[in-house]
């Protein structure tokens, strides 16, 4: 009898040990809740602002899902190829941009400068977050390593009077000329143009052959509208935020540009 | 005068928003107390559905044997209706003390459906008894009619109980587009917040899952009892009562993903951020389990009946024919377990040639899946089919014919599913949805056809031998234990799902959950409450069998005197 009791628990442990660890073995996704953050004002401490900005990192940031794997995005909590930390090394990346100008750029223009041997596959943060979030996390970032220099005055939206270059006007900081806008928007990463770029989308080199201005426009904005023959496999690939990115003359000047590209 | 509901919401405003309590935190207190109150709800919700046929089948069908098999059907939902009582409870207590503001809210809205809810119970108790109870003193003629329509009552009044309190659940699912953070809810009308839009879908989804639900538990607990028999005629009974249950689980479970699939559509009407939260969003791979378990489900099921063949004389003409049903079930439960879309980025993307992996990206879609799972079906029906039939010879003259018919009927609805599963990669997507209903259609068509020839045929049928009863190996009955845990298992990770897709609402989009528990966990956290709460309902229930044993072993009355018999 006891023999008997024995198996039937060992059976139903077993079987609850192995859904459980199939659950624990899998990848780990919790739903966070919006970050709502502290009211920023002149008293608000350096320490104060990368707290927040940590909470951004590990929540709607999503930062940690390619920055620490080692293979999509460089390391920012720890050394990074015998560079050090970000916080340590983020002044020397691009000449004459100080750690929080880089910084910020990287969230909000993440194609301006890609880290030599990764893919422009970053999103742009100040799409997902609200711009003193973003400040918040480069305030973060700064303190891995290095020095929190972020002030109050540096967030448009708390500070009394910020610096313009702190937060472009804008997709490509509001430019209407098609090539930074191509430029920004990393088609290349996939498209081929004028003989650079990638082979995994249609060539746009010739793309006004078999596009008309409005078709193009129409593609930008719902990528998903139609797909090119021979690139079926790839539907789905091309990001749908381009049509709330650029302003709307910034899409009519892109499309006029690729239309004329016979 | 003061409204009171609204004293309640005041009352409530003044106080914390949030309790704690010790060790796994509110959440977790209230998360174990719902789940397992739900896994008995379900269980003294569905096994009445069957008694109650049973106990018919016994009286037209001149059957005595059904009729005890539905007594002792009952005797296990005297005890486990007091186990869901307590639950509930525990639950309201919990719910009360630790989401004292919510809980006020939800008073205010669903007040007097709560106060009708306790009266039901009331009336579904003294019915309950009376219909236990009043078994042997009314067990002929006229008596025995009023006796099984006690039972109908039963389930009259235990199927209101589950629509009130669906409704509960439902709103905070999909409260009506009007409602809003702002709108006081005192003015909401209560019928109002009841029928949103996905309260139906929930009420015949459960009311399904709990006949499958109480089927799997039953058969558990008669393969315990099968495994500890003393006595032949004691193991007999049990496995037949095994064979019984399992039937009636995997016969409900066939129709299950139809009455899902619907509950996914209104959820995906309602809102469809919630609807791609739930399949594409962090939850995608709670899917991936799913498939996984219900392959379990299909193979412990079918390796249940393929055993079972063994004690039917005259069944070993169709075991050559078990490989090929194992393969279609293998193959089967791999495509529905196929991950579809995987965060990748440009170099894998281009590694992998496309969006998707160009094996997992052909096989992860619904034109895969839906064929899968139809075959699937087709397999475990065919399963069926064969030990049914495993020790019949058949009389009728067109008995070859209807044979011949059936197995048509076979292929004709594997090669409609087939056909609609491949021409589903070449239309659009709305096109497609609609393949299912063609896929599910003559699947379902091919069952009832089949059933009604097997039927017609079986009349007058030879018995090549009696089914013997009790000769089945043990491994058969660790089987029927598999099929109970994940059926109680996939309960509570769908119940995970169903709730997870708020997210950081209370109530959709109405009432913001802003207590430390907000963010809604990860798969592994899940999955440890779930077997937390499923190995909490699994030795409750057995103690409560086992109690239930205890009354029985004072009047049970060896067989031969049946007619005397007053305890099993």
């Amino acid at each position: 009898m006891w023999a008997t009791n024995l198996k039937v628990i060992g059976v139903v442990l077993g079987t609850l040990l192995l859904y459980t660890v199939i659950c624990n073995k899998i990848p780990q996704m919790q739903s966070e809740v919006p970050y709502k953050m502290p009211t920023i004002g002149p008293n608000t401490t350096p320490d104060q602002l990368a707290a927040a900005g940590e909470k951004v990192f590990n929540g709607v940031g999503g930062c940690a899902a390619c920055h620490g794997l080692g293979t999509r995005a460089p390391n920012l909590l720890t050394d990074e190829k015998g560079t050090g930390q970000i916080g340590a090394r983020c002044g020397k990346r691009e000449p004459g941009k100080s750690c929080k100008q880089y910084l910020f750029e990287s969230l909000d223009q993440p194609a301006a400068f890609v880290v030599p041997g990764y893919q422009p596959i970053m999103p742009r943060i100040t799409k997902l977050v609200p711009v003193e979030q973003a400040w918040a996390l480069v305030a973060y970032l700064e303190s891995q390593g290095g020095t929190i220099d972020v002030s109050f005055t540096d967030i448009p939206a708390a500070g009394p009077a910020a610096p313009a270059a702190a937060a472009p006007a804008g997709f490509a900081g509001g430019s209407m000329d098609p090539k930074a806008l191509i430029k920004e928007a990393g088609c290349r990463n996939c498209h081929m143009l004028d003989g650079e770029g990638q082979t995994m989308a249609p060539d746009l080199t010739h793309v006004g052959s078999r596009r008309d201005e409005a078709s193009i426009h129409k593609k930008i904005v719902d990528p998903g509208s139609d797909v090119t023959k021979g690139f079926e496999s790839f539907a789905g690939v091309m990001p749908k935020t381009f049509g709330t990115d650029m302003s709307k003359e910034q899409l009519d000047a892109l499309a006029k540009f690729l239309a004329g590209k016979k | 005068m003061t409204d009171p509901l609204l004293l309640v919401s005041v009352v409530a405003d003044s106080v914390r928003s949030y309790g704690e309590f010790p060790v796994v935190g509110a959440r977790g207190a209230v998360w174990i107390a719902a789940q397992v109150h739900l896994m008995f709800a379900a269980f003294v919700l569905g096994v009445p559905m069957f008694a109650v046929v049973a106990e018919a089948i016994g009286i037209f069908g001149n059957e005595p044997r059904y009729d005890k098999l539905a007594k002792e059907f009952t005797r296990l939902l005297l005890v486990a209706y007091s186990a869901t009582a307590i639950w509930g409870a525990v639950l309201v207590f919990l719910l009360s003390t630790l989401y004292p503001k919510f809980w006020a809210y939800l008073t205010t809205v669903f007040g007097p459906s709560m106060w009708l809810y306790a009266g039901l119970f009331f009336f579904e108790s003294f019915t309950l008894y009376l219909y236990y109870y009043g078994w042997d003193r009314w067990k002929y003629g006229t008596s025995k009619i009023v006796h099984w329509t006690l039972g109908i009552l039963l389930n009259v009044w235990g199927t209101i109980v589950m629509l009130i309190a669906n409704s509960w659940l439902t709103y905070m699912m999909s409260p009506p587009r009007d409602i809003s953070s702002t709108t006081d809810p005192s003015t909401i009308k209560l019928w109002h917040a009841i029928s949103n839009a996905t309260w139906m879908p929930i009420n015949i989804h459960r009311l399904i899952a709990n006949v499958v639900f109480g089927g799997a538990i039953v058969a558990a607990y008669a393969s315990y009892r099968f495994l500890s028999a003393q006595t032949d005629e004691e193991r007999a009974h049990y496995d037949w009562m095994g064979y019984v249950g399992n039937f009636i689980a995997m016969s409900a479970l066939i129709v299950l993903p139809f009455a899902g699939y619907w509950l996914g559509r209104e959820i995906y009407q309602y809102d469809q951020s919630m609807g791609i939260t739930m399949m594409g969003g962090f939850m995608s791979w709670l899917w991936v389990v799913q498939a996984f378990l219900i392959a379990v489900l299909f193979l412990a099921g079918n390796y249940y009946l393929w055993i079972g063949m063994g004690r039917i004389p005259g069944a070993e003409r169709y075991r050559p024919y078990i490989k090929y049903l194992l393969i279609v079930l293998v193959l089967g439960s791999m495509v529905w377990g196929t991950p579809h879309t995987m965060i990748a980025d440009s170099k894998e993307l281009a590694a992998m040639g496309g969006s998707h992996h160009p094996l997992l990206g052909a096989l992860g879609v619904m034109s895969a899946k839906n064929t899968a799972v139809n075959l699937m079906i087709l397999a475990t029906f065919l399963s069926f089919l064969l030990y049914r039939r495993g020790n019949k010879e058949f009389t009728v003259p067109w008995a070859a014919t209807g044979t011949k018919i059936q197995g048509a009927m076979f292929v004709i609805a594997a090669a409609i599913v087939l056909f609609y599963g491949i021409r589903g990669y070449f239309v659009e997507a709305i096109v497609r949805i609609g393949y299912s209903v063609y896929q599910v259609g003559a699947v379902l068509l091919c069952i009832v056809c089949v059933t009604v020839i097997d039927s017609m045929m079986g009349r007058g049928a030879k018995a090549v031998g009696e089914i013997q009863w009790g000769k089945m190996p043990a491994r058969s009955q660790y089987a029927l234990f598999i099929l109970a845990v994940t059926f109680t298992w996939l309960m509570g990770l769908m119940g995970f799902a169903r709730s997870g897709i708020r997210q950081y609402w209370h109530i959709w989009q109405v009432m913001e959950d802003t207590s430390k528990y907000a963010a809604t966990p990860a798969l592994g956290y899940a999955s440890r409450m779930i077997s937390l709460c499923v190995l909490i309902f699994l030795s409750l229930v057995s103690f409560v069998f086992w109690l239930g044993g205890l009354a029985e072993k004072s009047t049970y009355v060896a067989s031969g005197k049946e007619g005397k018999n007053v305890g099993h």
